[in-house]
């Protein structure tokens, strides 16, 4: 079966004016790429051509200049957002679109539970059910029972960089943005969490992250997209390794 | 979520007012003095929507406007300029051209109100129990039995000793005051709930667990609200959506973390790089 497309950016353009400094700042310009359901996409590059922006720009935590950014929802209707209005990609965001952060901003004094349920209350599940399902993906990444009545404020890296996973996975979106994933975790956990992509990967989800080490792309994208200051080019990789 | 209110054009103007108060004040003019008549445009051309569940918040300096929308919208100011609709289950009502038994019915049933200066929510000539019987009594609740079990729920879940209900809030330190003030605003179960600089003046910690109240109340009776503040912090925790403004207008709009991270205009990109 083919594998149909779940997100289609075309041309999209991003640059900030900073009205203190008078200058532009280029972000990225004529990215062009695909994500479909059960595939991921891999977005590389140098640090600073863009690969978070995209993201951003996907999620309207930046507002893109130009371009379109093709949201295809099950039902087979099609939102631009780079265009939609606030509201609609708000409806979005709790189901549809999930996003895992570089960094974990969560209040100082919630507890892990809460902050890992907390996109599943936001959408109007109940707290006991939120916390449960809270509770199943922590377990799942190798999160220690003992951390998950504190607030983790003062967890280590990789710690807190799983509770950011779990708390982008909770909502089961149709299209989760990963903006490196592993990049402080062990051998061991990276493993879990490729693991974990890889399984949620096969049930549909599509994916587009931004990695850092060629072992991740190869392993676990479809699909990889190059960046480079002036532009994006893409290619697709040759062949899947398993 | 469907709408619950849609402002449009709405403004006020203090003075006598002229055909070119508009055109010569606001951010480009940088004053909301109008330079021909002297009338102060305290707010002018806002329009905006706020659904169901959702908290909109509304950001900008002293005297930029803010509060006034929400006094508008509450029924403490008149306006000048424009309308509002507020579209509750069972019908519509064009806010700015109900009587005014219709107005009160609508301050005590279907919104709530929680004001910075807590003189301007409670009475203190009441006790804590009493300010909440008070707005319950108006909205037709007589039994004295029931009353008193909703102010005593009501405060223990705003986190007010029970035991102190019969007291003056003149007695209450700032933070419970504002507790009460939640706990009264909430008492009818209102829709729409406005709060205005609600953590202002208050201690850091005090403010926190306020905030977190809110939040947690918002979440489990998906009431909407207008959040009215300077305080980015305030934005940060409990809008999810965010107007910016500036002399009387909106300069901004946008959700809440792309005003916070990709600001547009000038004076947001100054706000937020002020942030400590």
């Amino acid at each position: 079966m083919v594998n149909i497309p779940v997100l289609t950016v075309e041309k999209l353009n991003k640059r900030f004016f900073l009205h203190e400094q008078e200058t532009f700042i280029p972000s990225c310009d004529d990215v062009n790429l695909t994500v479909n359901n059960k595939e991921m996409t891999a977005l590389v590059g140098p640090t600073g051509c863009g690969k978070s922006s995209v993201l951003k720009c996907i999620y309207r935590t930046y507002l893109p200049r130009g371009g379109r950014i093709l949201y295809h929802a099950e039902d087979g209707h099609t939102t631009d957002l780079a265009q939609a209005s606030d509201h609609r990609i708000l409806e979005l965001r709790k189901r549809g679109i999930g996003f895992v952060t570089q960094f974990l901003h969560c209040l100082p004094r919630k507890a892990t539970l809460d902050v890992v349920g907390e996109p599943l209350l936001v959408r109007g599940e109940k707290k006991a059910a939120a916390r449960d399902a809270a509770a199943d993906i922590l377990r799942l990444l190798n999160v220690p029972e003992r951390l998950w009545h504190v607030p983790p404020a003062t967890f280590s890296g990789g710690e807190k960089q799983r509770v950011n996973l779990a708390r982008g996975l909770i909502s089961r979106p149709r299209l989760l943005l990963l903006d490196e994933p592993t990049a402080s975790l062990d051998p061991a956990t990276t493993e879990r969490v490729i693991e974990l992509l890889s399984a949620i990967k096969a049930k549909g989800v599509a994916m587009l992250a931004v990695f850092h080490h060629p072992e991740l792309v190869r392993r676990l994208a479809d699909r990889v997209v190059e960046l480079t200051p002036q532009g994006a080019e893409f290619q697709e990789t040759e062949e899947k390794i398993q | 979520m469907k709408k619950i209110l849609g402002v449009k054009n709405l403004g006020k103007i203090h003075g006598s007012g002229c055909p070119r108060c508009l055109e010569s004040t606001g951010p480009d003019a940088g004053s909301n003095i109008c330079s021909h008549c002297s009338s102060v445009v305290a707010a002018a051309n806002i329009s905006f929507d706020l659904h169901a569940g959702e908290v909109l918040g509304i950001m900008g300096e002293s005297g930029s406007g803010k509060s006034t929308i929400v006094k508008m919208l509450f029924f403490d100011e008149e306006p000048s300029l424009g309308e509002a609709v507020f579209f509750d289950d069972e019908r519509q009502w064009d806010l700015f051209s109900v009587n005014a038994a219709e107005q009160r019915w609508l301050r005590n049933h279907r919104f709530g109100i929680v004001y910075q200066n807590p003189h301007l929510g409670l009475n203190f000539n009441f006790s804590a129990g009493g300010n909440i019987a008070e707005r319950l009594l108006m909205s037709d609740l007589a039994h004295y039995g029931q009353i008193r079990e909703r102010a005593r729920d009501l405060l223990t879940r705003t986190e007010v000793m029970p035991e102190r209900m019969d007291e003056s809030p003149k007695k209450f330190s700032g933070g419970m005051q504002q507790r009460v003030q939640i706990a009264k605003a909430l008492s009818t179960s209102p829709p729409v709930l406005f709060l205005d600089e609600v953590t202002t003046g208050l201690d850091l910690s005090v403010q926190a667990r306020i905030l977190d109240l809110i939040l947690e109340i918002q979440q489990e009776l998906g009431t909407a609200m207008i959040a009215v503040t300077h305080d980015l912090g305030v934005i940060r925790l409990l809008a999810t959506r965010t107007i910016v403004m500036k002399n009387g207008r909106i300069i901004e709009a946008g959700l809440t973390d792309q005003i916070l991270e990709d600001p547009q205009h000038a004076y947001t990109q100054q706000l937020v790089a002020s942030a400590l």
